[in-house]
């Protein structure tokens, strides 16, 4: 297998974008990557789209052969990849196994997502359909509600108050505020959404014990990557620009878990979180203290905090506290999700696990600013969570030494 | 008229693992032939949640929803009578009922309600 390195990585901003189509976003952020990859007119051998709504929102399918054409790819090979909201993910995996096997030298992958284009109703029944069309589905469980009974069995199971997952709100939209790709770019105050009586008309119950807060936003957005086999970055970049060196994907994993929560023998237990990670770790040879810095996908505040814990950040029961203590914070022992995460930066679904990836990518490079750079960063995790934890994908990523 | 429960659970002829929904395999010995069961008796509450808000189809303010364990172990999703979920708490009794949970198409869908029992 080949090492694969990420030589573009771009977005652009997440929120409501009425202005532009989903063909739109996904054409700009891919530009944009081509762009930072300084390939000039260099074509790609194959590009890989990670999009989960196209078919029901859009009413389109075929979205990557459609990007390949609008962007002068031609003749490039082409797929969408639909794997839920871990689709991004997907679509960096099927990019980085394309390169790493040989088969391809250099790639584009893709993710984007428009679903603000029809009702919250409407968003939240396109998400809800990929629970279990029969036991699911049909009785109007919906993501928040999925996320809202696994939240009621982490607090009995594990302490987790609500006061630590106000912390997780609050540490991610104030990295939010000073993100200028972040859909929500508002900070909060405890007050505001936790212990004052106007709180509950801010923050109201969305699905119990979760609050409004604690869930992401409904977005629009895209983002891209340009990998290439890390032996070629010198021949295939036009320009090579030294402040953006290429970022090594170290290691990947993913791992499938069962359709239903209740099909767990302990539903608090996310094994698809924990394998992904593992084989990822094991893939770069590196360990949860290696890290340091991650973007974990927290469509609801509850996710990140157990997703701390899964990954090895932290002791089951002990990611709560954690957050509480300020330990994941820009600074803290493990800064996660310095972007705003899904929660500010938001959750364009076919968009995040591309856009985490390319976040990691800014770290890495250091290229950011000093209110969000998380100094000497030299490894990167991601973890991207398709369904309510049945489908979940890792990437470590590195900066290469040079 | 109370309607019988139309839940069919699987248990795996090899090991006995209960399954619910259908699987082609059994997902802990990979056994493939299943015996039908029918889920007995009442129902332990093993979480909640009051979902305020709702997909597309469903016209109310907010839905309570649920996972209990029926007395022969099958675990299945359904709606909860309650009018709040102070009224809650994981592990009470419930009492299962087959009822129309939506409306599609101008047709009563049916499935699981549980109603907490004092």
């Amino acid at each position: 297998m080949r090492d694969v390195a990420v030589i573009g990585a771009e977005m652009i901003p997440f929120g409501r974008r009425d202005e532009d189509s989903l063909m739109d976003m996904l054409a700009f952020a891919g530009l944009k990557a081509l762009d930072d990859a300084g390939l000039g007119d260099k074509s790609v051998d194959a590009v890989y789209v990670g999009n989960m709504g196209g078919g029901i929102i859009q009413h389109q399918t075929a979205i990557a052969s459609s990007l390949v054409d609008r962007l002068s790819l031609l003749p490039a090979a082409a797929e969408t990849v639909e794997n839920g909201p871990a689709s991004g993910g997907s679509a960096v995996k099927n990019g980085l196994l394309a390169v790493a096997s040989g088969y391809y030298d250099l790639v584009l992958v893709v993710g984007g997502e428009k679903m603000r284009e029809v009702t919250g109703w409407r968003a939240t029944d396109f998400v809800a359909t990929m629970t279990h069309p029969q036991v699911e589905y049909p009785y109007g469980i919906t993501l928040p509600g999925m996320a809202g009974m696994f939240t009621r069995l982490y607090m009995e199971k594990y302490g987790v108050t609500r006061e630590q997952l106000v912390t997780v709100s609050i540490k991610n939209q104030e990295m939010g505020a000073l993100n200028p790709y972040a859909h929500v770019e508002m900070t909060l105050s405890r007050e505001g959404i936790f212990d004052s009586p106007h709180s509950i008309v801010n923050n109201p119950v969305m699905a119990d014990p979760l609050h409004l807060y604690d869930a992401c936003p409904v977005s629009d957005g895209a983002a891209a990557i340009v990998i290439c086999s890390l032996d070629m970055v010198k021949s295939v970049r036009k320009t090579a620009d030294p402040t953006k060196p290429p970022i090594l994907i170290a290691g990947f994993g993913q791992a499938t878990d069962t359709q239903t929560l209740q099909e767990r023998d302990d539903p608090t237990d996310l094994k698809a979180v924990t394998l992904a990670a593992q084989k990822a770790f094991e893939m770069a040879k590196l360990k949860p203290s290696d890290i340091q810095v991650a973007e974990l996908h927290d469509a609801f505040t509850i996710l990140e905090i157990a997703e701390s814990e899964h990954v090895g950040f932290f002791k089951k029961g002990e990611g709560g506290k954690a957050a509480a203590a300020g330990k994941t914070r820009l600074g803290g022992q493990i800064p996660i999700n310095v972007s705003g995460g899904l929660k500010a930066r938001g959750h364009p679904v076919g968009a995040t696990g591309v856009a985490q990836v390319v976040d990691i990518v800014f770290q890495l490079r250091h290229q950011l600013p000093r209110n969000r750079q998380v100094q000497k960063a030299e490894n990167g995790l991601t973890v991207n969570f398709g369904g309510f934890g049945n489908n979940v994908l890792a990437f470590v990523l590195r900066r290469v030494q040079s | 008229m109370k309607k019988e429960i139309l839940i069919t659970a699987y248990k795996c002829k090899k090991c006995g693992k209960i399954h619910y929904p259908f699987h082609d395999r059994c997902l802990n010995c990979k056994g493939r032939e299943f015996e039908q069961i029918k889920p007995k008796g009442n129902a332990k509450l093993l979480t909640y949640t009051a979902i305020f808000n709702l997909p597309w189809g469903f016209d109310q303010r907010f839905l309570i929803i649920g996972v209990a364990e029926f007395e022969n172990n099958i675990k299945a999703m359904g709606q909860i009578k309650a009018d709040s979920v102070d009224q809650l708490k994981v592990g009470m009794k419930v009492k299962p009922s087959w009822e129309p949970i939506r409306v599609q198409y101008g047709q009563d869908v049916y499935g699981l309600k549980f109603e907490p029992m004092k």
